[in-house]
Protein backbone atom coordinates (compact mmCIF):
# COMPACT_ATOMS: atom_id res chain seq x y z
CA UNK A 1 0.00 0.00 0.00
CA UNK A 2 1.45 3.37 -0.84
CA UNK A 3 1.72 6.69 1.32
CA UNK A 4 0.52 9.38 0.28
CA UNK A 5 3.61 11.09 0.34
CA UNK A 6 4.81 7.99 -2.22
CA UNK A 7 1.72 8.75 -4.59
CA UNK A 8 2.61 12.33 -3.95
CA UNK A 9 6.15 11.46 -5.50
CA UNK A 10 4.92 9.32 -8.38
CA UNK A 11 2.64 11.95 -9.73
CA UNK A 12 5.52 14.28 -9.70
CA UNK A 13 7.85 11.90 -11.44
CA UNK A 14 4.85 11.10 -14.05
CA UNK A 15 4.53 15.01 -14.64
CA UNK A 16 8.19 15.45 -15.02
CA UNK A 17 8.86 12.73 -17.60
CA UNK A 18 5.58 13.81 -19.76
CA UNK A 19 7.37 17.00 -20.18
CA UNK A 20 10.69 15.65 -20.88
CA UNK A 21 9.31 13.20 -23.04
CA UNK A 22 7.08 15.63 -24.85
CA UNK A 23 9.65 18.30 -24.89
CA UNK A 24 12.23 15.76 -27.51
CA UNK A 25 9.23 13.80 -28.96
CA UNK A 26 7.77 15.06 -31.92
CA UNK A 27 4.57 16.65 -31.31
CA UNK A 28 1.95 14.44 -32.75
CA UNK A 29 -0.66 14.18 -32.75
CA UNK A 30 -0.87 17.76 -34.81
CA UNK A 31 -3.68 20.25 -34.11
CA UNK A 32 -6.08 20.52 -37.09
CA UNK A 33 -4.68 23.63 -38.32
CA UNK A 34 -1.42 22.25 -38.55
CA UNK A 35 -2.16 19.30 -40.28
CA UNK A 36 -4.37 20.73 -42.82
CA UNK A 37 -1.17 23.07 -43.69
CA UNK A 38 0.97 20.37 -44.34
CA UNK A 39 -1.42 18.64 -46.33
CA UNK A 40 -1.81 21.81 -48.82
CA UNK A 41 1.54 21.68 -48.77
CA UNK A 42 2.27 17.93 -49.80
CA UNK A 43 0.27 18.13 -52.41
CA UNK A 44 2.29 21.57 -54.39
CA UNK A 45 4.42 24.40 -52.52
CA UNK A 46 1.99 27.34 -51.65
CA UNK A 47 2.73 30.51 -51.09
CA UNK A 48 0.73 32.04 -47.70
CA UNK A 49 -2.46 33.09 -49.31
CA UNK A 50 -3.02 29.95 -51.32
CA UNK A 51 -2.87 28.13 -48.10
CA UNK A 52 -5.05 30.07 -46.37
CA UNK A 53 -7.68 29.48 -49.16
CA UNK A 54 -6.73 26.03 -49.55
CA UNK A 55 -7.23 24.82 -45.79
CA UNK A 56 -10.89 26.67 -45.94
CA UNK A 57 -11.40 24.27 -48.86
CA UNK A 58 -9.99 21.21 -47.76
CA UNK A 59 -12.10 21.84 -44.28
CA UNK A 60 -15.34 22.87 -46.26
CA UNK A 61 -15.31 26.37 -44.70
CA UNK A 62 -14.59 24.90 -41.50
CA UNK A 63 -11.23 25.74 -40.26
CA UNK A 64 -10.61 29.37 -41.23
CA UNK A 65 -6.80 30.47 -40.60
CA UNK A 66 -5.80 34.18 -39.87
CA UNK A 67 -2.92 35.45 -40.97
CA UNK A 68 -1.36 35.75 -37.57
CA UNK A 69 -2.46 31.74 -37.00
CA UNK A 70 -1.08 30.94 -40.18
CA UNK A 71 2.62 32.60 -40.00
CA UNK A 72 2.79 31.26 -36.43
CA UNK A 73 2.21 27.76 -37.44
CA UNK A 74 4.51 28.36 -40.76
CA UNK A 75 7.16 29.98 -38.39
CA UNK A 76 7.33 26.74 -36.24
CA UNK A 77 7.03 24.78 -39.12
CA UNK A 78 10.27 26.27 -40.99
CA UNK A 79 12.31 26.07 -37.53
CA UNK A 80 11.23 22.45 -37.01
CA UNK A 81 12.77 21.95 -40.89
CA UNK A 82 9.30 20.38 -41.42
CA UNK A 83 8.76 22.97 -44.51
CA UNK A 84 11.38 25.02 -46.31
CA UNK A 85 11.46 28.24 -48.26
CA UNK A 86 10.93 27.98 -52.00
CA UNK A 87 11.80 29.80 -54.61
CA UNK A 88 8.68 30.41 -56.91
CA UNK A 89 9.21 32.97 -59.98
CA UNK A 90 6.08 34.50 -58.58
CA UNK A 91 7.92 36.22 -55.73
CA UNK A 92 6.77 40.02 -55.92
CA UNK A 93 4.67 42.06 -53.80
CA UNK A 94 6.05 39.42 -50.59
CA UNK A 95 4.53 36.14 -52.15
CA UNK A 96 6.91 33.72 -50.60
CA UNK A 97 5.98 30.37 -51.34
CA UNK A 98 6.77 26.80 -49.19
CA UNK A 99 6.70 23.64 -49.55
CA UNK A 100 7.00 20.29 -47.45
CA UNK A 101 10.65 18.92 -46.78
CA UNK A 102 11.19 15.10 -46.38
CA UNK A 103 11.50 15.62 -42.77
CA UNK A 104 8.26 16.96 -43.37
CA UNK A 105 6.49 14.87 -45.66
CA UNK A 106 7.66 11.78 -43.37
CA UNK A 107 6.19 13.38 -40.33
CA UNK A 108 3.11 13.56 -42.08
CA UNK A 109 2.79 10.03 -43.69
CA UNK A 110 3.03 8.72 -39.89
CA UNK A 111 0.22 10.63 -39.13
CA UNK A 112 -2.08 10.20 -41.72
CA UNK A 113 -0.88 6.45 -41.01
CA UNK A 114 -2.31 7.37 -37.58
CA UNK A 115 -5.42 8.76 -38.17
CA UNK A 116 -6.20 5.67 -40.87
CA UNK A 117 -5.48 3.48 -38.04
CA UNK A 118 -7.81 5.65 -35.76
CA UNK A 119 -10.40 5.86 -38.61
CA UNK A 120 -10.29 2.08 -39.31
CA UNK A 121 -10.57 1.46 -35.58
CA UNK A 122 -13.47 3.54 -35.00
CA UNK A 123 -15.67 2.92 -38.17
CA UNK A 124 -15.45 -0.76 -37.15
CA UNK A 125 -16.53 -0.23 -33.64
CA UNK A 126 -19.01 2.89 -33.89
CA UNK A 127 -20.54 2.16 -37.37
CA UNK A 128 -22.63 -1.58 -36.28
CA UNK A 129 -24.16 0.61 -33.28
CA UNK A 130 -25.45 3.59 -35.42
CA UNK A 131 -27.53 1.87 -37.51
CA UNK B 1 -7.41 48.53 -42.63
CA UNK B 2 -3.81 47.87 -43.65
CA UNK B 3 -2.28 50.74 -41.60
CA UNK B 4 -4.13 48.93 -38.84
CA UNK B 5 -2.84 45.87 -39.82
CA UNK B 6 0.74 47.44 -39.72
CA UNK B 7 0.59 49.44 -36.51
CA UNK B 8 -0.66 46.02 -34.72
CA UNK B 9 1.88 43.83 -36.28
CA UNK B 10 4.49 46.06 -33.91
CA UNK B 11 3.25 43.77 -31.28
CA UNK B 12 4.72 40.93 -32.59
CA UNK B 13 8.66 40.55 -31.73
CA UNK B 14 11.13 41.95 -34.20
CA UNK B 15 12.36 39.27 -35.63
CA UNK B 16 9.31 37.94 -36.52
CA UNK B 17 7.98 41.02 -37.73
CA UNK B 18 11.54 41.48 -39.85
CA UNK B 19 10.97 37.95 -40.92
CA UNK B 20 7.11 37.62 -42.30
CA UNK B 21 5.90 41.39 -41.71
CA UNK B 22 5.80 42.06 -45.36
CA UNK B 23 4.66 38.69 -46.14
CA UNK B 24 1.76 38.99 -43.26
CA UNK B 25 0.94 42.05 -45.26
CA UNK B 26 0.44 41.09 -48.78
CA UNK B 27 -1.39 37.90 -47.29
CA UNK B 28 -4.05 40.04 -45.66
CA UNK B 29 -4.28 42.58 -48.48
CA UNK B 30 -5.06 39.52 -50.40
CA UNK B 31 -7.59 37.85 -48.42
CA UNK B 32 -9.20 41.63 -47.45
CA UNK B 33 -9.88 42.25 -51.39
CA UNK B 34 -11.34 38.73 -51.48
CA UNK B 35 -13.93 39.38 -48.80
CA UNK B 36 -14.72 43.17 -50.19
CA UNK B 37 -17.45 41.51 -52.19
CA UNK B 38 -19.45 39.61 -48.83
CA UNK B 39 -21.57 40.80 -47.09
CA UNK B 40 -20.66 42.97 -43.71
CA UNK B 41 -21.40 40.01 -41.46
CA UNK B 42 -18.34 38.08 -43.31
CA UNK B 43 -16.27 41.26 -43.46
CA UNK B 44 -16.58 42.10 -39.26
CA UNK B 45 -16.36 38.42 -38.70
CA UNK B 46 -13.02 38.35 -41.17
CA UNK B 47 -11.40 41.66 -39.68
CA UNK B 48 -12.26 40.32 -35.76
CA UNK B 49 -10.31 37.18 -36.99
CA UNK B 50 -7.57 38.69 -38.03
CA UNK B 51 -7.48 40.95 -35.17
CA UNK B 52 -7.98 38.07 -32.81
CA UNK B 53 -5.17 35.92 -34.42
CA UNK B 54 -2.54 38.90 -34.90
CA UNK B 55 -2.86 39.48 -30.97
CA UNK B 56 -2.83 35.76 -29.57
CA UNK B 57 0.10 35.06 -32.37
CA UNK B 58 2.06 38.25 -30.88
CA UNK B 59 1.76 36.85 -27.42
CA UNK B 60 2.65 33.38 -28.63
CA UNK B 61 5.68 34.76 -29.90
CA UNK B 62 6.75 37.07 -26.97
CA UNK B 63 6.04 33.90 -24.63
CA UNK B 64 8.38 31.55 -27.17
CA UNK B 65 11.11 34.51 -27.07
CA UNK B 66 10.69 34.91 -23.20
CA UNK B 67 10.54 31.22 -21.93
CA UNK B 68 12.35 29.57 -25.27
CA UNK B 69 9.11 26.95 -25.24
CA UNK B 70 8.79 25.82 -28.52
CA UNK B 71 5.22 24.48 -28.48
CA UNK B 72 2.81 23.61 -31.18
CA UNK B 73 0.37 26.34 -29.19
CA UNK B 74 1.01 27.55 -25.97
CA UNK B 75 -2.44 29.33 -25.72
CA UNK B 76 -5.45 27.34 -26.25
CA UNK B 77 -6.65 30.22 -28.91
CA UNK B 78 -5.86 28.40 -32.57
CA UNK B 79 -9.40 26.81 -31.86
CA UNK B 80 -10.84 30.26 -32.33
CA UNK B 81 -9.92 29.38 -36.36
CA UNK B 82 -12.19 26.12 -36.01
CA UNK B 83 -15.76 26.25 -36.39
CA UNK B 84 -17.75 24.03 -34.99
CA UNK B 85 -20.62 22.13 -36.50
CA UNK B 86 -22.50 22.77 -33.57
CA UNK B 87 -25.37 25.74 -34.20
CA UNK B 88 -27.84 26.62 -31.46
CA UNK B 89 -31.01 27.59 -33.44
CA UNK B 90 -31.63 30.48 -34.34
CA UNK B 91 -35.44 30.38 -32.35
CA UNK B 92 -33.16 30.54 -29.26
CA UNK B 93 -32.39 33.69 -28.50
CA UNK B 94 -36.44 34.62 -28.90
CA UNK B 95 -37.43 31.95 -26.46
CA UNK B 96 -34.44 33.30 -24.04
CA UNK B 97 -35.71 36.43 -24.32
CA UNK B 98 -39.68 35.04 -23.63
CA UNK B 99 -38.35 33.33 -20.54
CA UNK B 100 -36.04 36.39 -19.19
CA UNK B 101 -39.74 38.65 -19.99
CA UNK B 102 -41.93 35.81 -17.96
CA UNK B 103 -39.41 35.68 -15.05
CA UNK B 104 -39.99 39.40 -14.86
CA UNK B 105 -43.50 39.60 -15.06
CA UNK B 106 -43.82 36.05 -12.65
CA UNK B 107 -41.73 38.77 -10.15
CA UNK B 108 -43.81 41.50 -10.46
CA UNK B 109 -47.10 39.57 -10.29
CA UNK B 110 -44.88 38.02 -6.64
CA UNK B 111 -44.36 41.35 -5.31
CA UNK B 112 -47.94 42.78 -5.84
CA UNK B 113 -49.34 40.10 -4.54
CA UNK B 114 -47.31 39.86 -1.43
CA UNK B 115 -48.12 44.03 -1.17
CA UNK B 116 -51.69 43.10 -0.92
CA UNK B 117 -51.52 40.53 1.78
CA UNK B 118 -48.83 42.37 3.43
CA UNK B 119 -49.10 46.43 3.17
CA UNK B 120 -45.64 47.64 2.70
CA UNK B 121 -46.46 49.74 6.35
CA UNK B 122 -47.18 46.38 8.30
CA UNK B 123 -43.82 44.40 7.24
CA UNK B 124 -41.14 44.34 9.86
CA UNK B 125 -38.01 43.94 8.38
CA UNK B 126 -34.39 43.76 10.81
CA UNK B 127 -32.92 44.27 12.66
CA UNK B 128 -30.61 41.50 11.45
CA UNK B 129 -28.59 39.84 13.86
CA UNK B 130 -25.38 38.04 13.70
CA UNK B 131 -26.60 34.75 14.42
CA UNK B 132 -28.83 34.57 11.41
CA UNK B 133 -25.92 34.20 9.46
CA UNK B 134 -25.21 30.71 8.27
CA UNK B 135 -23.77 30.90 5.09
CA UNK B 136 -19.68 30.54 6.00
CA UNK B 137 -20.90 27.60 8.42
CA UNK B 138 -22.92 25.74 6.05
CA UNK B 139 -20.36 26.39 2.75
CA UNK B 140 -17.43 25.40 5.23
CA UNK B 141 -19.91 21.86 6.09
CA UNK B 142 -20.23 21.45 2.15
CA UNK B 143 -16.81 21.99 1.52
CA UNK B 144 -15.83 18.97 4.27
CA UNK B 145 -18.52 16.88 2.73
CA UNK B 146 -17.00 17.13 -0.88
CA UNK B 147 -13.62 16.58 0.33
CA UNK B 148 -15.34 13.76 1.93
CA UNK B 149 -16.75 12.16 -0.63
CA UNK B 150 -13.57 12.65 -3.35
CA UNK B 151 -11.43 10.66 -0.78
CA UNK B 152 -13.67 8.11 -0.44
CA UNK B 153 -14.05 8.16 -4.64
CA UNK B 154 -10.55 8.36 -5.04
CA UNK B 155 -9.81 5.55 -2.42
CA UNK B 156 -12.53 3.07 -4.41
CA UNK B 157 -10.84 4.25 -7.80
CA UNK B 158 -7.46 3.35 -6.12
CA UNK B 159 -8.68 -0.28 -4.65
CA UNK B 160 -10.10 -1.29 -7.98
CA UNK B 161 -6.48 -0.13 -9.37
CA UNK B 162 -8.10 2.16 -11.97
CA UNK B 163 -6.54 5.08 -10.25
CA UNK B 164 -3.82 5.33 -13.11
CA UNK B 165 -1.06 5.13 -9.45
CA UNK B 166 -0.01 1.38 -9.78
CA UNK B 167 1.09 1.98 -14.19
CA UNK B 168 3.13 4.39 -12.42
CA UNK B 169 4.74 1.66 -10.74
CA UNK B 170 5.84 0.04 -14.10
CA UNK B 171 7.16 3.29 -15.61
CA UNK B 172 11.07 2.95 -16.37
CA UNK B 173 12.84 5.84 -16.54
CA UNK B 174 12.65 7.66 -20.19
CA UNK B 175 9.64 6.22 -21.99
CA UNK B 176 5.94 6.45 -20.99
Amino acid sequence: MHSPLDIELFLFQYVVRRHVVRENMEPLPLSEPVLLILVSLAEAPRHGYSILKDVTAMSDGRVTLSTGTLYGALRRLLNDDWIERFEDEDTSRGRQAYRLTANGRRHLQTEVRRLKQLTRVASLRVAPRER
Amino acid sequence: MLALYRSVLYLYPEDHRREFGDEMQAVFAEAERSVAVLGASSRMAFYGRELFGLIAGAMEEHIRCLTGIRSWGVLPWRRRAMRSDFRFSKATPVLMALILVAILIAIEKATAIRNSVYPASSVHVGPLHAEHFTFVPSLMLMFACAYLVGMIGWAIVYALHRSGVHRLDGMKGGTE
